[in-house]
């Protein structure tokens, strides 16, 4: 494999090996392994890895679908389609996984099946049509799976887990603070498969990390357009602009994340700190008695609301939340300094 | 005129993910500019020979430096470090013997990284 000769690949192979020995029950960690396994050929191996990554985690949507692509590559039909058919029910929108029953079906030599899910990844979503429409197989509101269409369609799965190796490679630079190295490879990732949001997402975060910020929302505006439901999309949003000092914008946008994603207690402490921020009182004790009722245990949310109800002059909700925080951290001169004088 | 909570948290958060801290177990908020910062403290990259007094400076000089860059951050007023195996005293970082207090991380929310 030619990313095998890529020394900063070997390397990472070698660092995720050793991570594998010493954190063997960590399904994310079998995954990754497995996937550079994959990459590098080593298939069997990199079989056993993905295998023990759903053992660990049967519900590890990465590894359910990385094993499949891996059987599509080891060219066992069967038990690709036993991957994807299952997945295709759970999620019968995506079109990602008619287009690539639609390409099992096509190498294993079953056209009428292949043309029935090319024709629900048309259907569900848009890029999809494109996509066959310039590789001439959707032309005139029909499939066509002349031999053209099939050599250019054969080789197009791989697109997906090169792409997947590609941002894990992109996150691991990242995280070891390579953030020009990351982004040439998660752009990689993005060219491979444009429609993945987590890709976009991805870029976003670590443009953030750079400072180019406005290089960050626009990857972030490009994930939520292919997913207008990622709520922490909106949420990263919102924190560039706060990076920006743009706090119309950024409540504009956690008010969006926290609607798309009411079940993280972060996001309503967040939000809480934008109406603080603007003195609107009512709605950021609104949000932070929001965020204690997902966790009773968010400390900062309980210090934000004592504090807010000093402000207020509430001054019996205040000591009530501050006996509370003193209870949890007896230590905190902060809070107790507060406790005295308002007592 | 005094930076806004938001604006301050955004910045710590960017902040905590570019040092060579692990902020899996750190959890932080901000009130009037007040910077709460809780959790266990440890470096991303410990030595890979595991020694573990190298591991122990590497460490106090990243609480240094997490606390010279939170205070840098305009509209910081003060820092507060509630870390259960770290503790500050007489201005020098000590480490704590996590055992006898890891008890009260039960009430950690999760990450808000």
């Amino acid at each position: 494999m030619r990313t095998s000769r890529n020394l900063i690949y070997k390397r990472i192979l070698g660092e995720v090996e050793k991570e594998v020995q010493l954190h063997p029950n960590y399904a994310d960690l079998q995954n990754q392994f497995a996937l550079l396994l994959m990459v590098k050929g080593e298939m069997e191996k990199a079989r056993d890895h993905f295998l023990e990554a759903l053992r660990l985690n049967p519900k590890y949507r990465e590894a359910i679908l990385n094993l499949g692509f891996l059987y599509l590559e080891m060219r066992r039909w069967k038990e690709a389609e036993e991957i994807f058919l299952p997945e295709a029910k759970q999620y019968p929108k995506d079109g990602f996984i008619h287009h690539v029953l639609g390409i099992l079906y096509l190498r294993a030599g079953k056209q009428k099946e292949a043309a029935a899910q090319i024709y629900k990844s048309i259907r569900y979503h848009p890029f999809y049509r494109d996509y066959y429409k310039k590789k001439g197989v959707w032309r005139k509101g029909m499939i066509h799976l002349d031999q053209k269409a099939e050599r250019a369609l054969k080789e197009i799965h791989l697109n997906f887990h090169y792409a997947q190796f590609q941002n894990f490679i992109g996150l691991y630079l990242a995280q070891k603070g390579k953030f020009t190295q990351a982004i040439h490879e998660l752009r990689k990732a993005a060219r491979l498969k444009p429609d993945e949001f987590i890709f976009h997402a991805n870029l976003g975060t670590v443009h953030t990390y750079r400072g180019a910020y406005l290089k960050a929302i626009q990857e972030f505006q490009k994930a939520l357009k292919i997913d207008p439901c990622y709520g922490m999309g909106y949420a990263n949003l919102s924190y560039v602009y706060g990076l920006m000092c743009r706090t119309r914008e950024a409540l504009r946008c956690m008010k969006k994340a926290v609607r798309m994603s009411p079940q993280h207690a972060d996001l309503h402490y967040n939000l809480a700190l934008l109406y603080s921020d603007r003195k609107r009182y009512e709605e950021a004790a609104f949000e932070l008695k929001r965020a204690l009722r997902i966790n009773p245990n968010y400390l900062f949310a309980r210090i934000n609301l004592g504090v807010l109800y000093e402000d207020q002059k509430r001054w019996k909700e205040a000591r009530r939340e501050y006996r509370k925080i003193l209870q949890i951290t007896p230590d905190d001169e902060h809070i107790r300094k507060r406790l005295e004088r308002i007592s | 005129m005094l930076k806004e909570d938001f604006v301050i948290q955004s910045n710590i958060r960017r902040m905590l993910i570019r040092t060579s801290i692990d902020c899996s177990r750190i959890d932080f908020g901000t009130v009037k500019g007040v910077v709460y910062i809780r959790g266990i403290f440890q470096i991303s990259n410990p030595p890979a020979d595991g020694d573990e007094v190298k591991t122990v400076h590497l460490t106090i000089h990243a609480l240094y430096s997490l606390e010279k860059k939170v205070k840098s951050i305009p509209g910081v007023v003060d820092v507060n470090f509630q870390f259960f195996n770290w503790r500050k005293e007489r201005g020098h970082w000590v480490p704590v013997d996590v055992r006898e207090k890891e008890g009260e991380d039960e009430n950690k929310p999760e990450s808000n990284l």
